[in-house]
């Protein structure tokens, strides 16, 4: 009785999860004549035309690789500050800690459109608007607060005698952090690593705002544009939320243990 | 402290050493850019690119490419605009932003390049969309105008004619859905979602009945709300158009859901390609009184910016999009209305969409939307006017009305 | 200054600065900008707080924060509650738990534009599949989800809650994990039923990963923007209609650049304001264990 009802309730908690995405699925794999039919139909006729028509027509994959390339090297600098901040926010003995500290956080507070406009005129004047870089500098400081966080939440919980050690044995702070604390650190670096790069995957305002070249525009922005004046091709969209969603997916799939533990060892004790 | 200066630069260059932006001269080759949407059929515009580059290989368009929706498109070219972005040449424009682009002082008077003589050749709605403060800011690419889309075959069936007034759209949709008895027919389908679409399409309705969108508290404007809340909507057409903008209402056109429809030109070519082809008449729209019929002015033209490093090489680039040579092409190739009257007699033109000829008066006397810098705040306001009389059955009319008035007179009041 | 401090300085450098340049800085642009009237028709004023004034007395303005907090409180207690439930589920020990807990993680990974234009398409009052679960193929009494104000304001509080419940899952579980299994063994013997045990042990012990979760997504329901933006822009009326899509309203189509920015700093206030009382609570819960 009791596994009767747990396995009821394990297929619910699957099917809350992942039931809209199916449906997705299903639609992208329908043709142009039966998507719109009313009832909408539940077995697709397995049309490959939608996605087809995504990587042709819209040049999708080209907003896939922009996401790769921006996403990745936020989450390479991000994660570098980050650990470079966090150990000595967590560890060392400095003037203005906790002012720095707060600073940093309340900067993950304030709404995306305030800043953007900001942002914009900055970009202007480096001249990186419709750059890569253009995209990975705010990023990554939109990021930053939440690896400094958790990075330094993690950093704290390391016992001090594997420093005195390393401190006998003659090491600097900064010998000592790459010694010591980062290879310890390595399941927090690496759930912030994760955190980051799905911020970077998904965010879309910044995007659409800084990236107005296509050579450079990223997936999100490249779904917005899939509209035409009147048109909106549900299909397509589809298959290129299938598309934008599967490396995530397996990203998730592939890594689910070490995001969990890397959280519960260091966000949660924060 | 000197230390923290030089990493922080260093970070700096290095990101900006990574970027690949900015704009390069060749020798002799002026580069323009050009802001546009991305266009619903690429290849068209792929290869006019191309016949420009062919006729003019002394400059390189650079294309910008935003999306079509014109709010979303709207936000971009204004953030750009607004911060003199020199990086911006040319850009599309909605036949209602001149207004605002002229008077914030982001697009350029084009009087001396676009001269009266050369004006004349555009549809009158179209030209007059593109002057404010007595000077022309836009050239005309395109025209759009709303049409009634109905089914012959039912029509016909029932002996009815595409009818005239809303009154008689009603009675026709009673009699033909009491003779059907099929829950799946609706009467009626438009754009009634809270957007751009849903000031086009009431504009068409309340002046129909001599209303005013700026005047929503006159009692033409009134009623003709009142109609469209009360027999309508939840009633001929299905309550979902409240959320539908054009592919939605078409949507349930073409599967056969609906006996008539209101949209734009293109939809006479998708309708074509659906499972009601050969079934589609297009009409006037009705109205509540006689040769009242009211269709909304829409369509794209070109504009130049301000800040503009290239303003001849820019104005080479709008000459020849707006030419008559390459609005046959954008005619016969994606399906879009010339905004040029000659082209309306061009037999390839009307080859590659017949109903051009019939919609030929319906563009010549479109209506545009309220003309003034604040727009996009009136059509939000609006918007919200509308949507929420529509949407809620026991909404007090005048009381929204007269909220709407004022809030439009504080908006008008920004503007000096 | 001593060697220790300088390489303190030094490592910590290069993130201040990156988030002073591209963040602090355009906050402070926007606390500036909020007391002026700032539009492209006249000049620059300086107003005082004039835009705070009517962000208080206009309707559409307290329509918008009322509904914005009713998104906030509905979304995350919904989201706290059933992420505490998918963490219990997959906290346990079953066979194909690494694909189970893949697969509570998909929504959280799914590009919020996506999401909402997924949501969009399964409320479609005609082919919609949220229709077809509940009415099968009968298409008459399908509903426009979106048409009214209270099952449209449900629609978005439910994408939501589906997109972000499994981040608070994650949070939670990770919490669950740090619990010593021998406390359980200890309620055990004592003669605690499976009920005792959740509210006196995992409960108590699991409120810092709670109160963690609530703080992060109480942060982010304040600035929800992308679901509203792509799936009802405020419709019906202004029902929908939250603090960061009014003032991006203000401030990019209708070029208010002052009384917009005012809409983000309350925005900022708001958060500040739960932010600092959660992590009060999140400290002294803490030091209490």
């Amino acid at each position: 009785m009791r596994r009767v009802v747990f396995t009821i309730v394990i297929v619910a908690v699957v099917l809350f999860s992942i039931g809209p995405f199916m449906w997705i699925l299903n639609t992208s794999l329908k043709s142009p004549q039966t998507i719109a039919e009313r009832p909408p139909t539940i077995i697709p006729d397995l049309q490959t035309e939608f996605f087809a028509a995504a990587v042709d027509e819209h040049n999708f994959m080209r907003y896939v690789g922009n996401s790769a390339i921006v996403a990745g090297l936020t989450t390479l600098l991000a994660v570098l500050v980050g650990t470079l901040a966090a150990y000595p926010l967590a560890r060392l003995r400095m003037p203005w800690r906790r002012g720095i500290l707060s600073l940093v956080l309340a900067a993950s507070m304030f709404p995306q459109i305030a800043i953007v406009g900001g942002v914009y005129r900055l970009l202007l004047k480096l001249g990186l608007l419709n750059t890569h870089p253009g995209l990975v500098l705010p990023y990554t400081a939109l990021t930053l607060p939440l690896a400094i966080w958790i990075l330094t939440s993690f950093f704290k919980e390391i016992p001090s005698d594997l420093e005195d050690s390393a401190r006998v044995d003659g090491c600097g702070p900064l010998a000592t952090m790459w010694r010591i604390f980062v290879p310890v650190a390595a399941p927090a670096v690496f759930t912030t690593a994760i955190l980051v790069f799905i911020y970077a995957w998904n965010e879309f305002f910044f995007a659409l705002l800084i990236m107005t070249d296509p050579a450079v525009q990223t997936l999100p922005v490249g779904i917005a544009k899939f509209p035409g004046e009147y048109m909106v091709p549900w299909g397509e969209l589809a298959a290129a939320a299938v598309i934008a969603t599967i490396p995530l997916v397996v990203l998730v799939l592939v890594l689910q243990r070490r995001i969990i533990s890397g959280l519960t060892a260091g966000a949660v004790k924060g | 402290m000197r230390r923290i200066v030089l990493i922080a630069g260093m970070l700096i260059v290095g990101m900006a050493l990574f970027g690949c932006g900015g704009s390069d001269t060749e020798s002799g080759v002026t580069s323009v850019n050009l802001v546009v949407w991305k266009p619903n059929i690429p290849a068209a515009w792929d290869s006019a690119l191309a016949m420009f580059h062919e006729a003019h290989p002394d400059i390189k368009i650079v294309r910008e490419i935003g999306p079509h929706s014109s709010s979303q498109f709207h936000d971009l070219v204004a953030q750009k605009l607004r911060n003199q972005d020199p990086s911006v040449d040319a850009f599309l424009m909605d036949v209602i932003w001149t207004p605002e682009f002229a008077a914030a002082g982001w697009a350029m008077p084009l009087d001396e390049r676009f001269p009266p003589s050369e004006q004349d050749k555009f549809f009158d709605g179209c030209i007059q969309a593109d002057v404010w403060d007595g000077k022309i800011y836009g050239v005309p690419l395109n025209i759009d105008a709303g049409i009634l889309y109905y089914r012959k075959d039912l029509l016909d069936q029932y002996g009815f004619e595409p009818p005239t007034t809303w009154a008689a759209m009603i009675d026709q949709i009673d009699s033909i859905q009491a003779g059907e008895n099929d829950p799946n027919l609706n009467g009626f389908s438009g754009q009634f979602r809270q957007y751009e679409g849903l000031i086009c399409d009431m504009l068409e309705i309340v002046q129909s009945n001599g209303g005013r969108l700026t005047e929503p508290e006159s009692p033409e404007t009134m009623e003709a709300i009142a109609f469209v809340r009360n027999e309508l909507i939840g009633d001929a057409a299905p309550e979902g158009v409240l959320t539908y903008s054009e592919q939605e209402s078409l949507d349930l056109f073409t599967s056969g859901g609906a006996v008539f429809h209101r949209n734009w030109p293109y939809a006479w070519s998708v309708s074509k390609e659906s499972p009601i082809a050969g079934q589609v008449g297009i009409a006037r729209l009705p109205s509540f009184k006689d040769d009242m019929s009211t269709s909304t002015l829409g369509g794209w033209r070109f504009g130049i910016s301000r800040y503009s490093k290239n303003p001849d090489a820019a104005w080479t680039v709008v000459e020849f999009f707006t030419s008559p040579q390459m609005q046959r092409h954008f005619a016969v190739n994606a399906g879009r209305a010339p905004a040029r009257k000659t082209l309306y007699q061009d037999s390839a033109v009307l080859a590659a969409n017949p109903h051009f000829e019939e919609m030929y008066p319906v563009f010549e006397t479109a209506t545009p939307r309220p003309r003034t810098p604040v727009y996009p705040e009136v059509s939000n306001i609006l918007q919200r006017f509308l949507h929420s009389a529509l949407s809620q059955d026991d909404a007090d009319l005048e009381a929204l009305a007269a909220k709407a008035a004022t809030e439009m007179e504080t908006a008008l009041g920004r503007v000096q | 200054m001593n060697s220790e401090r300088k390489a303190a300085y030094a490592l910590v450098a290069p993130a201040v600065f990156i988030v002073a340049v591209f963040v602090l800085s355009p906050i402070v642009q926007a606390f500036i900008n909020s007391l002026y009237r700032d539009t492209p028709f006249s000049p620059k004023t300086f107003i005082g707080l004039d835009n705070y004034r009517t962000l208080f007395s206009d309707s559409v303005a307290t329509g918008t924060i009322e509904f914005t907090l009713i998104f906030v409180i509905v979304s995350t207690a919904l989201e706290i509650l059933i992420g505490l439930g998918l963490a219990l589920v997959i906290h346990e020990h079953f066979k194909g738990r690494g694909l189970v807990r893949a697969a509570v993680l998909i929504p959280w990974a799914i590009p919020t534009v996506v999401a909402g234009v997924m949501w969009k398409y399964m409320l479609n009052d005609q082919y919609g599949f949220v229709n077809l679960v509940f009415y099968g193929s009968n298409v008459a009494n399908y509903v426009a989800w979106l048409a009214s104000e209270w099952s449209a304001r449900m629609a978005i509080i439910g994408a939501d809650v589906w997109k972000t419940s499994s981040f608070a899952a994650l949070l939670i579980l990770a919490g669950l994990q740090s619990i010593p299994e021998d406390l359980y063994e200890a309620a055990r013997i004592d003669g605690a039923n499976a009920v005792k045990r959740f509210f006196r042990i995992t409960l108590p012990l699991l409120k810092p990963a709670i109160l963690l979760a609530l703080l992060f997504r109480m942060m982010d329901a304040f600035r929800v923007f992308a679901l509203v933006y792509v799936m009802t822009q405020g419709a019906p009326g202004g029902s929908t209609n939250v603090l960061q899509y009014y003032g991006y309203q203000k401030m990019f189509p209708e070029q208010q650049f002052g009384y917009g920015s005012a809409v983000s700093v309350l925005v900022f206030v708001m958060i500040a304001i739960v932010a600092t009382i959660l992590i009060r609570t999140v400290r002294t819960r803490i030091y209490e264990s």
